[in-house]
């Protein structure tokens, strides 16, 4: 087993990073579930949309930053198209239903992004400034990988304060914990779905590019994210900023840590864990609903 | 103020309300009463638009809200403190009282989160607790307190005394009295047989999901076949 501290905190770094992305797409996608049991199995192919879109945008208009820019634009604006057409009939369909739209839009996306980017990995180059290495806690790691988890922590502190700060969080956490009551009050729980759910896409769109100077884009890419991200929605609990945080940290290290600890054990362990939380607490670690 | 004809609802397959006629006045206290199942609850509900009306007519104001999404009918000022109070737990109690002023805003009514503490005053030492950490008298005086914050034209309470102590019920009974004596219209249902009687300016007996009779308190008193046959005491 490799040793030495710079290793062992490289892959902290890595495992962090990784938490992040999964939590770009984890809140999304949790918020969505908790605020109007809406099960959207296309998460992760907007977030490959965002990818593909951030890989075209970058080679025609202004390279990394334009991608950065219009990536999750796009990705919300897909949304709105999709919300608009198939999701709003679909709210009162039942998970059953709603899973099998959402499963089959992934098969729609996927082909579409075959038919338009072909079927190889596309990069994107990070930008200069970030592309070489830095010193962090005593090691030499990627400049971009920490942009990557400084970008996930300021969502994440965004989030926080307009969840728990802001009369509108106030609302959708209201909205998540009783919907019926929270119209009861006088609110639009259909109109604030409408908004988280833009947000969520923009996040996926917005994890969709920046991950790509880190793997490439793939038309696999959204189906390989989708299942870790259900995990830390289903660990973390539904609906819960929380929950898709600790998830994602959980999540997140496993992965990495697990990968070179035990590379033969890594990708069993996240579904033992699953297993675990759902046998002990099946409402997950920090569910929204009390 | 409030008109039903002839409303009939139901949760799937399953009729509850079969042809409900009620009609609070402005200004007035109406206060129904029946044994369980008899479709109470599922009136007060259907009001709201929490399940919807398959047939009839409601008027509010003038208007007709059947069919209408609940947030508009909250909007259009009818308040509701559901029986099981509906407090947000993971909202602290300053926040839940803070989402029913903001369509309070600028209604008439002139209630205000002051107001509301003046009231209820152990709410004001509650503040930044959460809703979740409430005992079951203080979750139903927020419940009424985000009510009146709405500024409502006509408030509905679905049983507000279940399962609290006496003392509580008796701080619930003074409450309602002074805001029936300032002239809120009320819509009280109760199983609290006396509590309703004490209260209302008119009463009505439901039963197998009709309203089968309404007449002030005084004439239910005397009706002892009434008492038997609808309500049980």
């Amino acid at each position: 087993m490799p040793g030495g501290a710079d290793f062992w905190i490289t892959q902290f770094l890595n495992g962090l990073q990784f938490s992040m992305l999964l939590f770009l797409l984890s809140i999304g996608l949790t918020v969505i579930f908790g605020l109007l049991h809406f099960v959207n199995l296309a998460h992760g192919a907007l977030y490959m949309l965002g990818a593909y879109v951030g890989v075209s945008a970058a080679a025609h208009l202004g390279g990394y930053w334009s991608a950065l820019v219009l990536g999750p634009l796009a990705v919300m604006a897909i949304g709105i198209v999709l919300y608009l057409t198939l999701i709003k009939r679909m709210r009162r369909a039942g998970p059953m239903n709603q899973v099998l739209v959402t499963f089959g839009l992934i098969f729609v996306i996927v082909d579409i992004v075959r038919i338009l980017w072909g079927d190889v990995a596309l990069g994107l180059a990070e930008p200069a400034s970030l592309s070489g290495p830095i010193q962090i806690f005593g090691v030499s790691y990627p400049a971009y990988r920490v942009f990557v988890t400084a970008v996930g922590l300021v969502v994440m502190i965004a989030l926080s304060v307009v969840l728990n700060r802001t009369q509108i969080g106030a609302m959708i956490r209201a909205g998540v914990e009783n919907d019926a009551m929270a119209a009861c009050l006088g609110i639009n729980v259909e109109r604030l779905f409408f908004l988280v759910f833009c947000v969520g896409c923009a996040l996926a769109g917005l994890a969709g590019v920046i991950a790509v100077p880190l793997f490439s884009a793939t038309p696999g890419m959204g189906t390989d994210i989708l299942i870790p991200t259900l995990i830390v929605v289903v660990i973390g609990g539904l609906g819960s900023l929380n929950g898709a945080i600790l998830g994602s940290l959980i999540v997140g290290f496993i992965q990495t840590f697990g990968a070179v600890v035990t590379p033969g054990l890594a990708s069993v362990l996240v579904y033992v864990l699953l297993a675990a939380v759902l046998i002990t607490k099946p409402a997950g670690l920090l569910p929204a609903r009390g | 103020m409030l008109e039903l004809s002839g409303v009939t609802a139901g949760y799937g397959e399953t009729q509850v309300l079969h042809g409900v006629d009620l009609v609070v006045r402005e200004g007035q206290f109406h206060a129904i009463l029946g044994r369980n199942g008899a479709g109470k609850t599922t009136t007060l509900k259907t009001i709201m638009g929490l399940v919807p009306a398959k047939g009839g007519e409601i008027r509010f104001a003038g208007d007709s809200i059947a069919g209408r999404e609940p947030y508009r009918i909250a909007t259009l000022g009818i308040a509701y403190v559901p029986e099981t109070r509906d407090v947000f737990g993971a909202l602290t109690v300053e926040e839940n009282l803070h989402l029913a002023a903001r369509i309070g805003v600028g209604r008439a009514g002139g209630w205000s989160i002051e107001k509301v503490l003046a009231i209820f005053p152990n709410l004001a030492e509650r503040m930044d607790n959460g809703g979740n950490q409430l005992s079951g008298g203080e979750q139903q005086m927020l419940s009424i307190g985000r009510a009146l914050l709405m500024n409502p034209s006509l408030m509905i309470l679905d049983e507000p005394t279940e399962g609290l102590a006496p003392i509580i019920v008796r701080q619930i009974f003074d409450k309602l009295m002074e805001l029936k004596q300032a002239g809120l219209t009320l819509l009280l249902v109760e199983q609290n047989f006396h509590f309703a009687l004490n209260l209302a300016d008119e009463v009505s007996v439901f039963g197998r999901g009709q309203c089968i009779w309404t007449g002030t308190p005084d004439a239910l008193r005397m009706d002892e076949d009434l008492h038997k046959r609808w309500i049980g005491v």
